[in-house]
């Protein structure tokens, strides 16, 4: 479905896919007729409040400070007087705490449009393993 | 006469037979159509499945042409209401505006190497940093490359925006969901310069990237830009 450009930094794909295109269109734009809306979408509202709060939060900051300082051993110290087992250690730490953040994100998505529960654990698994090809056909 | 599920509005015409067979039906009036699908009784949740299913349709018919999508869960309690939704002057306005136009979301994301970019600048608050890896002295450290991100944001997000240039007909950008999100822009545009706005976002991405990386999707119909300044129906 997706194409790249010949460089790789312009991804392309003609329609929406999976649900992290989806929801935000879905759930936040759209034409609104109130007389006909029947679901509460009030929880659903915070989530992209949510995502949104990470980027100006002191872990943010550390996680910024942290990867400045990683990159900047990296390229200066080629020298290598900072031991490797050092430099890997702390990539993978931020690797960690970055999925952690992230994940912690999509759980909260989650729990607040219900697919937390039920078969929702399934969806969420064949999301984050990429195959999207049996879209859903498991869910409820 | 059952409830329906609302999926949008659009002109009236053959439903393919995909959607047909997945009970998609349209209730045409005159000049425009409400797309619809029989609902049992309970509530419209909004799971995966069912959100996906809402956008695989309003997508799937608007290749061919205009569908004005409606928010997950509007539900019609006859096909009446269907018949008052679709007699709304400001309905046919919005058909109108939309008759040629698509949206393409594009959002911007930098690789990590940004952050050295950004801190190239910041040398003493690095050292400081550096010589005593405290809590006060990364947060020093990171709230500087923070607003040197948001400095670097808002210049590529408007190196973009003026390549684009009148190839965008309307635009809504949302603040960037993640911490090396670049912008997240709803662009309108007309069905027929979506090649020539990827093929100017190619030239973009030759100047800017890396590090920074374009996500484009569409040609979608008009999510963004289908806002009722009157939405109140009798």
């Amino acid at each position: 479905m997706q194409r790249e450009s010949s460089a790789g930094y312009l991804t392309r794909a003609p329609r929406s896919s999976g649900l992290a295109d989806v929801l935000e269109i879905l759930l936040d734009r759209g034409l609104v007729i109130d007389a006909y809306v029947r679901v509460s979408l009030v929880g659903i509202e915070l989530l992209t409040i949510d995502l949104r709060v990470v980027i100006a939060s002191v872990d943010t900051y550390l996680r910024f400070a942290e990867a400045v300082n990683r990159l900047d051993l990296r390229a200066v110290d080629d020298s290598k007087s900072v031991p490797d087992l050092f430099e890997k250690g702390g990539e993978e730490m931020a690797e960690t705490k970055t999925k952690g953040a992230v994940e912690g994100g999509m759980d909260a998505i989650k729990e607040k449009i219900g697919l937390g529960g039920r078969g929702g654990d399934d969806d969420e698994d064949e999301e984050r393993s990429g195959s999207r090809s049996r879209s859903g056909s498991n869910d409820r | 006469m059952s409830r329906l599920y609302l999926y949008g509005v659009t002109r009236p015409r053959e439903v393919e037979e995909r959607l047909a067979e997945q009970g998609i039906f349209l209730i045409a009036a005159e000049d425009c159509a409400a797309i619809v699908s029989d609902l049992d009784e309970g509530p419209v949740e909004a799971t995966r499945r069912n959100l996906l299913a809402h956008a695989d349709v309003v997508e799937q018919l608007h290749v061919e042409a205009v569908v004005l999508p409606a928010r997950f869960g509007h539900v019609l309690e006859s096909g009446e209401e269907a018949f008052e939704l679709l007699a709304l002057p400001e309905i046919e306005q919005l058909l109108e505006r939309h008759e040629t136009t698509c949206e393409l979301t594009l959002k911007g994301t930098y690789e990590e190497s940004v952050l050295a970019e950004v801190g190239a600048e910041l040398g003493p608050l690095r050292a400081a940093y550096r010589a005593e890896p405290s809590v006060d002295a990364g947060i020093a450290l990171g709230e500087a490359v923070g607003e040197g991100l948001s400095e670097r944001r808002a210049h590529d997000a408007s190196l973009v925006l003026e390549g684009l240039g009148p190839l965008i007909i309307d635009l809504v950008s949302s603040g960037p969901s993640g911490e090396l999100a670049a912008f997240d822009f709803a662009l309108l545009a007309d069905r027929d310069s979506v090649e020539a706005i990827a093929a100017r976002l190619e030239e973009l991405a030759a100047r800017l990237s890396p590090p920074l990386h374009f996500k484009l999707v569409g040609p979608l119909p008009p999510y963004s830009f289908v806002h009722l300044t009157s939405p109140a129906v009798a």
